[in-house]
């Protein structure tokens, strides 16, 4: 009898072990009529999940094609990467995946050129500086999706308190306001500086962008710790974080907890990209919205943030894959996400919509920094190692030497562009 | 664990003798010997605990791409890597400082509340439910809750010290690594402490009576009571909450994510959860690593059986 229990037992567990090795692979690339698409999702609730809105473009689009299915597999944007990851080390790689960034990919040889996925006219479409944007040594392989550009975001009744008449435009001035806010007493945070993990690497580039700094310099090479940018650091410090008119500790503030306090009118002004204007909407905070300030004067060119799209050539699916995207990016999907979700299109006749429409006034300043906006290095294949880096401990330049931390991030980042 | 209880005794009262004399004279399943009972359970220590440590060791050998492509062999470079990384040093300062706060307070405490649940006091039995409530509760939940509580602006521990004077403006607490670590370490030993109490409670509970009455009658007082009689035989509960202690605060993940994810940088890391920020670089680095980390484990569980003489105490 406990024999029989134990030789039940060791099959049972022999066969749960063989399924767990199993569970790894299924839903492969195998059927040629079957398109996996994995995207990041956008929204915060169920309501607005990006499952809802892939699901209806796929349903539209097998509608077209009676011939073709597309699998949709959307994932938060906390586990996309390390799930991704998995997916092309297991070889049970998507045919299209949308997400942060795209050049890591092209260093392993694993996408198709956009030309070979898109048609000419889809092609054309797109707004100039995000095609450019998605190019590796100059050919296109990231597809941009959707963007956002940064731009300073004001509380207008706490300026009032503090007697501030326009927003500030050069360092000084910001300087100069968050002292009237602290020492009028109008906010617990006169200027919010979130350099925490979460965006590090944003927050640092729009503050580096005022002092004519950058990540690279024109051959491509990381600068970051260029003398500007150490300077920046160094002027931070000073002007905002030992007077106390910022977050005691901004090395380990998120930009989440920047944006839910001026939301909440704990916050006199800070950053910040087009989805701050619901939550401040939401919050019932009198806003205002300028460019950012640089040093001497307001920056002509911001952070522009791109999200991408990108076509894996492992399954060979290429005339799938354009048939689908050529549907995706048309006008009717685009405007629907970017609606959705208050976000900027990156196709022309996208934009051309939305800016004539006339029901996204408060876009305006936003869609006026497109043309100019300024990215991150996105073409190199390094810069998600660098990015990841910075996000780690960049932040930590505000509290210590500024250069040696800096120095540190750009031996990393030397190692990482020797390794690609 | 519990499948691991069986294999010992099984293997060594019987495996040897069982397969000497066996060949000849048993045929069929009778002479696979305990084969089948204990097989279950080696299968799965090879599948749950073998197998992913060859699989981490081959892995910090590699070279693997941020997009997870593997690129062929890396020898020693990820070590290298790993122990020229500036906060390298830090973070093992701070995991060693980690466990032995951590570990020494709760063994501290712990005896104390032993000492004070072994009493009989009306309500004991509420009071030791009442212990159970932080082990109950996830880990993960009550760091978050913790998180909150030590909030800058919204933390009811910043309100509390604003009304009673205590401090002059909010704090933010888990900003800074200097407040961090004693926060985070208080929050370590109040989820330690339930399991190592009862473990001493559990302890004290085996000491017999009528030692005690031995002791009473040749007059020895309390405190010679307590370190002649209690604390010697006291002994083996005692090292069994040490060493799990040990491994438990080694190891420990949740609280420290939870509260500050090892940030800023890597200035409130223990190794454990640098490996976890590592993941975000360099995977292959992450893996070096862990195998590190194992290692100092294996190491930390050999140096303290020997020290503390653990078979002989066992076997006497």
């Amino acid at each position: 009898m406990n024999r029989r229990v134990a030789v039940t037992g060791a099959t049972a567990l022999a066969m749960a072990l063989g399924l767990t090795a199993c569970g790894g692979d299924s839903g492969g690339g195998s059927d040629e009529n079957t398109l996996k698409l994995v995207a990041a999702d956008y929204g915060d609730k169920a309501s607005n999940a990006s499952k809802k809105y892939w699901n209806a473009v796929a349903k539209d689009f097998e509608k077209q094609n009676k011939d073709l299915k597309v699998e949709v597999d959307v994932i938060n944007w906390n586990e996309i990467d390390s799930k991704v990851k998995t997916m092309i080390q297991s070889g049970n790689v998507p045919d299209i995946l949308q997400t942060g960034g795209y050049a890591d990919k092209v260093a392993d040889d694993l996408l198709y050129k956009a030309d070979e996925v898109l048609s000419p006219k889809t092609r054309k479409n797109f707004i100039q500086t995000f095609a450019k944007a998605g190019e590796v040594d100059g050919d296109q392989y990231g597809i941009p999706f959707v963007s956002s550009t940064r731009n300073l975001f004001y509380n207008k009744e706490i300026f009032e308190k503090a007697g501030i008449k326009e927003p500030p435009k050069t360092w000084d001035e910001v300087a100069d306001a968050a002292k009237k806010i602290k020492s009028s007493g109008a906010a617990d945070t006169p200027y919010a500086l979130p350099l925490g993990p979460e965006e590090a690497q944003g927050e640092t580039m729009m503050w580096e962008l005022g002092n004519g700094g950058t990540y690279t310099d024109a051959s491509g090479k990381y600068t970051l710790d260029a003398k500007a940018n150490v300077e920046t650091f160094t002027w931070l410090r000073k002007n905002l974080v030992e007077p106390g008119l910022t977050y005691s500790n901004p090395a380990s503030t998120d930009r989440k907890t920047a944006f839910a306090d001026f939301a909440a009118g704990k916050a006199g002004m800070l950053n910040g990209h087009p989805t701050l204007i619901d939550m401040a909407k939401d919050g019932k905070v009198d806003y205002g919205v300028a460019p950012i300030p640089g040093k001497n004067g307001p920056l002509k060119s911001t952070l522009g943030v791109a999200d991408w799209m990108m076509a894996f050539k492992d399954n060979g699916k290429q005339e799938q894959i354009k048939k689908f995207l050529d549907f995706a990016f048309s006008k009717k999907n685009m405007l629907k996400f970017d609606e959705m979700y208050n976000l900027m299109p990156v196709t022309k006749d996208t934009l051309a919509e939305m800016e004539s429409s006339g029901k996204h006034k408060d876009l305006e300043p936003f869609f006026e920094a497109l043309p100019n906006a300024k990215f991150y290095p996105l073409g190199d294949p390094a810069w998600d190692v660098v990015s990841a880096e910075i996000k780690k401990s960049g932040g930590n330049a505000i509290k210590e030497n500024p250069a040696k931390v800096l120095g540190e991030l750009q031996k990393k980042a030397e190692d990482a562009a020797a390794n690609k | 664990m519990p499948d691991q209880a069986p294999v010992s005794p099984a293997s060594r009262s019987r495996g040897p003798g069982g397969r000497r004399g066996a060949p000849g004279r048993r045929r069929g399943p009778a002479g696979l010997g305990p084969l089948p009972w204990i097989a279950p359970a080696v299968l799965l220590i090879f599948a749950v605990v073998i197998w992913p440590i060859v699989e981490l060791i081959r892995t910090s050998f590699l070279n693997i791409s941020i997009a997870g492509v593997v690129r062929g062999s890396a020898g020693f470079d990820k070590y290298s890597k790993l122990f020229d990384d500036s906060s390298f040093a830090g973070v093992l300062i701070w995991t060693v400082v980690w466990t032995l706060v951590v570990v020494s307070a709760t063994m501290l405490i712990s005896l104390a509340l032993a000492q004070l649940f072994n009493q009989r006091f009306p309500g004991r039995r509420i009071a030791r439910w009442a212990l159970i409530a932080p082990w109950a509760a996830s880990v993960l939940m009550t760091a978050v809750g913790f998180k909150w509580m030590l909030n800058q602006t919204a933390g009811v521990l910043n309100t509390l010290m604003l009304d009673l004077g205590l401090i002059d403006h909010s704090k933010d607490w888990l900003g800074t690594p200097g407040t961090a670590w004693p926060w985070m370490m208080v929050v370590a030993v109040f989820v330690s402490l339930p399991f190592t109490t009862y473990t001493l409670l559990a302890g004290l509970q085996t000491i017999p009576e009528d030692v005690y009455e031995a002791a009473r009658i040749d007059g020895a007082g309390s405190w010679q009571t307590y370190t002649g009689i209690t604390l010697p035989m006291l002994r083996p509960a005692f090292l069994v909450g040490v060493v799990i202690n040990l491994i438990n605060v080694f190891n420990s993940f949740p609280i420290i994510w939870a509260m500050t994810r090892g940030g800023p940088g890597s200035d409130t890391a223990t190794t454990t959860v640098f490996m976890f920020q590592l993941k975000e670089t360099d995977i292959a680095e992450s893996a070096a690593m862990s195998v590190v980390n194992f290692g100092m484990v294996v190491v930390l569980v050999l140096v303290f059986l020997k020290v503390s003489g653990w078979n002989k105490e066992e076997d006497a």
